[in-house]
């Protein structure tokens, strides 16, 4: 480095503009140089060529299939080469990240070249048209790819951002040690304009960079830089859509038990892992000081892999995973959304679960209750269906019959939970006065959603088999719910058991319809609470909004749109026992009133559970709560017929 | 320990019943079933006991086709085998009494030598709660009901019985014996795929019922739905008034105060 840092002083020639070649090599160094090269690429594949063999060795993914092949494509021009996901969440080292990436891209014909140049054979020429121009275009890139990965190793090594780091980890030195042969690398490369073809100090300049690309390569396969040459593979092969759940095969699966159940894309996917930690820097339940941190969960299943390989039956929870954390996941799927490598987390949390819950190894009293009831009484809650009977009678809810346009789903909460059932009513007015025609199903099961998350398939497979016959035969083409959970599960999960009909959630259908509805907006201004289901899983986060403003001026909470903060309840949360550190709910509930907003519009009924509990506990004159389903109801006019309440 | 469960399927809660064409029973066509409620606590606390101190789980059922299904849910909760005494003929089935059930069920259990047989309290449909005792005098075995709690000892069992007003008794039985199950006792386990999945492979002997043998003593003559009354009275004046009333009402004619 001190050679280099010389090197501008002893050579003013910049304008020169020309990259030096060394001294032809002597047939010795030639020698040396293919030595060098074969030991460099024999290191390399001692350990890339066993990460290779044990994901090779995982399972095939059951239903697997390259097309459709343009959303792969599209993903891989999206989030690999334009480094779209790197950049949206942490926009500065996120550019810089991309940075080294389009050097690394530009600079693959000038390593070709170099090596090229060693043995006496280069391809471009500094003094051809196109080898000047690529010469100057890779120092353009290699200026902002030094700058870049030199305030990388600053942010790393001095600023310590706390989700770089492992749990129980000192800060990685690999990371430095590689920062700092990427610089040398730009170094010495720009160094080589400054200094006269064939001079000793091209031909010490040329060897440095050398030196530095043979350190590099075998580096990779060892450290999280692996990600270099997987994550694009991991992007490209992703499940595609959100959260997307393979089936079960056979008889002996019953999701991820051991590492025989670890199937290829899993594998590949916890080799992809680049330790950035936004996974776990938008963990709720990391957040909150629970025991989950999804970073440790995929890096868990990497440590599994080296120490015993995917053939091995020994559990995967226990000493790699704790099971505890597995089941603190709400499923909000920030930890998936954010990744930039393509790991999709969902799918392999919920996997475990499945695991744990269909052995019946998961033994947890507030789920043993919640699977009892969802067997016997066929809803969440664990209330007698003649209640949702009663309430459709009292709000004369239309039974649907097969001509009406839409099926009102009504879902667990909708149909037992009096805040639920509110929702529901509101929501009822609103399409009474639209004049749709809807109905409501005599019976109606839980989804299943709950249980799909918490990983009990028996239950799961039931409610969805006896949902979709029952809507087959009721003929329903169209359904609407108030709750994003069930659009969801019938929507997507079902698929595994039969065709869904529609879905929509209300929020939609409000949008669609909204300027029908009178609008009265007070001047108090209104936040809206994302919920999971729908901005992450659904991608809707401007409808709700609209019907939100109905009410009065919009403002945006801490975390909002597609970044939003759980709520707490999802992935059958809401129905376990007390939670450890603080609360989810609060932590949410605490962000919105910070607002200052006098109504929190929620659109989710699960949301609008924890985050009334959370309210109740958090001060004098909290917000108001609604669900914009009673937004929207609020500012209908007063019925004209007395009768009516 | 070899531990035999007597289990029942019953109407589910929920379901809507409707008198038959006789009047002498309720309609079961098209009627959702489940496992009786204090059977499934027989089950749980059966599958504890085998769980600590080894041994085997045997589930049996007297009742038509479809209570296969019952027995098959026991199988994935983790009894080890079956027995199925199956009544095909639905007429011959809604006759049949507690000492008829009893007789079904002693003459398939007495060659299984059973340690201990665990029944539910009482069933959810009839509710006479004889079935278990019956079968108890049916094998020459003691028995003891409404137990909370049992206990394995050098000598035998030792139990916890629930009495009146919230006295509890201890009893110290020998073995092998009978035991009647109150709900409420334990954590019932949830059923998982892996369960049902090994479940298909388990015994499930079915054995067609001798009916010939076991005429029924008690004859059902007709079933009435409970009429449902609701009268409601709204209680007028100032509120220290009506609260007056209310107080009136609850002490002279709901009596609850």
């Amino acid at each position: 480095m001190a050679l280099l840092l010389a090197l501008p002083a002893a050579s003013p020639a910049f304008s020169l503009g020309s990259l030096a070649e060394p001294a032809p090599l002597l047939l010795a160094e030639k020698a040396l140089l293919l030595a060098l090269i074969l030991t460099c690429a024999w290191l390399f594949w001692r350990r890339f060529g066993v990460v290779v063999a044990r994901i090779r060795a995982s399972r095939k993914d059951p239903n697997f299939s390259l097309a459709p092949i343009a959303p792969r494509v599209r993903d891989f021009v999206w989030e690999v080469l334009c480094q779209a996901k790197v950049i949206r969440e942490r926009p500065l080292p996120g550019l810089a990240h991309a940075f080294v990436f389009w050097g690394f891209l530009a600079f693959a014909l000038v390593t070709l070249n170099h090596f090229a140049v060693g043995f006496g054979f280069p391809f471009l020429s500094s003094t051809g048209i196109f080898g000047r121009f690529y010469f100057a275009f890779a120092a353009c890139f290699a200026v902002t790819c030094a700058i870049s990965i030199a305030a990388l190793f600053v942010r790393r090594f001095l600023i310590q951002p706390v989700w770089l780091a492992r749990v129980g980890h000192k800060i990685s030195w690999e990371s430095g040690l590689i920062a700092g042969l990427i610089f040398t690398l730009m170094a010495t490369y720009l160094a080589s304009f400054l200094v006269p073809d064939g001079s000793p100090s091209a031909t010490i300049l040329w060897w440095a960079h050398t030196l530095s690309l043979l350190v590099f390569l075998p580096l990779v396969p060892h450290t999280k830089h692996l990600h270099l040459i997987l994550s694009p593979l991991t992007v490209f092969l992703s499940r595609g859509g959100f959260s997307r759940i393979p089936p079960l095969v056979g008889d002996e699966d019953f999701g991820l038990v051991t590492g025989r159940d670890l199937t290829q894309l899993v594998s590949l996917q916890a080799y992809s892992c680049v330790e950035c930690g936004r996974c776990t820097e938008h963990c709720p339940a990391a957040n909150t000081g629970k025991a989950l941190n999804p970073k440790e969960i995929i890096l868990g299943l990497r440590s599994y892999l080296n120490d015993l390989g995917p053939t091995s039956e020994e559990p995967l929870l226990g000493k790699y995973i704790s099971q505890e954390a597995v089941f603190q996941c709400t499923t909000c799927g920030a930890c998936e959304y954010q990744c930039p490598v393509g790991i999709e987390h969902l799918p392999i949390i919920i996997g475990l679960r499945r695991g744990a819950t269909n052995t019946g190894t998961w033994e947890d009293d507030y789920a043993g209750k919640l699977f009892n009831a969802m067997e016997r009484n066929s809803n969440a809650l664990g209330l007698s269906a003649l209640d949702r009977d009663k309430f459709i009678q009292k709000q004369a809810f239309p039974i649907f019959d097969g001509s009406q346009d839409y099926c009102l789903w009504l879902g667990c909460m909708g149909g037992y939970d009096p805040n639920g059932r509110e929702i529901v009513s509101s929501f009822a007015e609103v399409m009474n006065y639209l004049g749709t025609s809807y109905g409501v199903l005599r019976k109606e099961k839980c989804t299943g959603d709950p249980a799909r998350r918490l990983g009990n398939d028996l239950v799961f497979q039931m409610l969805a088999e006896a949902n979709l016959e029952a809507l087959k035969q009721n003929k329903v083409k169209k359904i609407v719910t108030i709750c994003p959970h069930c659009v969801r599960t019938i929507q997507e999960d079902w698929k595994e058991f039969g065709t869904p009909p529609e879905v929509e959630h209300h929020s939609e259908f409000l949008a669609r319809h909204q300027a029908r509805l009178p609008r009265n907006p007070s001047q108090d201004s209104v936040v809206f609470h994302d919920p999971c289901y729908l901005d992450r899983y659904r991608g809707i986060t401007e409808e709700p909004r609209q019907i939100a403003a109905l009410a009065g001026p919009l403002v945006e909470a801490e975390q909002s749109h597609q970044r939003s903060f759980c709520c707490g309840a999802g992935g059958g949360l809401a129905f376990l026992g007390e939670e450890h550190g603080e609360r989810v709910s609060q932590v949410r509930t605490a962000q919105l009133t910070a607002t200052g907003a006098s109504t929190i519009a929620a659109a989710c009924p699960f949301c609008n559970s924890m985050l009334r509990d959370a309210l109740a506990d958090s001060g004098p004159n909290p917000p108001q709560l609604l669900d914009i389903a009673q937004i929207a109801a609020a500012s209908l006019p007063p019925k004209s017929d007395p009768t009516q309440p | 320990m070899k531990i035999i469960v007597a289990i029942k399927q019953v109407p589910e809660r929920d379901a809507r019943i409707r008198i038959d064409a006789a009047g002498k029973w309720i309609d079961l066509q098209d009627i959702e079933v489940a496992l009786n409620e204090s059977d499934a606590y027989a089950l749980e606390e059966a599958l504890q006991l085998k769980e600590a101190q080894g041994g085997e789980v045997v589930a049996i059922s007297v009742g038509p086709e479809r209570a296969g299904q019952t027995i098959r849910e026991a199988l994935a909760k983790g009894a080890d085998r079956g027995i199925h005494v199956e009544v095909s003929d639905p007429d011959a089935l809604t006759n049949l009494d507690s000492l008829a059930i009893a007789r079904l069920l002693a003459s398939a259990i007495r060659d299984e030598q059973p340690d201990l047989v665990l029944t539910g309290l009482q069933s959810d449909d009839l509710g006479f709660g004889q079935t278990g005792v019956i079968l108890a005098e049916l094998l020459g075995i003691p028995h003891a009901t409404l137990i909370l709690k049992t206990e394995v000892t050098s000598t035998g069992i030792r139990v916890l019985r629930e009495l009146e007003d919230g006295w509890f008794q201890h009893i110290d039985m020998p073995t092998p014996a009978l035991l009647t199950i109150q709900s409420g006792t334990n954590k019932l386990r949830y059923a998982t795929l892996m369960g049902i999945k090994r479940a298909k492979m388990k015994e499930l002997r079915a054995v067609t019922a001798d009916l010939a043998s076991v005429a029924p003593v008690l004859v059902r003559d007709r079933v009435t739905l409970p009429s449902k009354q609701r009268t409601t009275e709204i209680l007028t004046g100032t509120p220290a008034e009506a609260a007056q009333k209310l107080v009136d009402k609850l002490q002279a004619e709901a009596r609850v105060l």
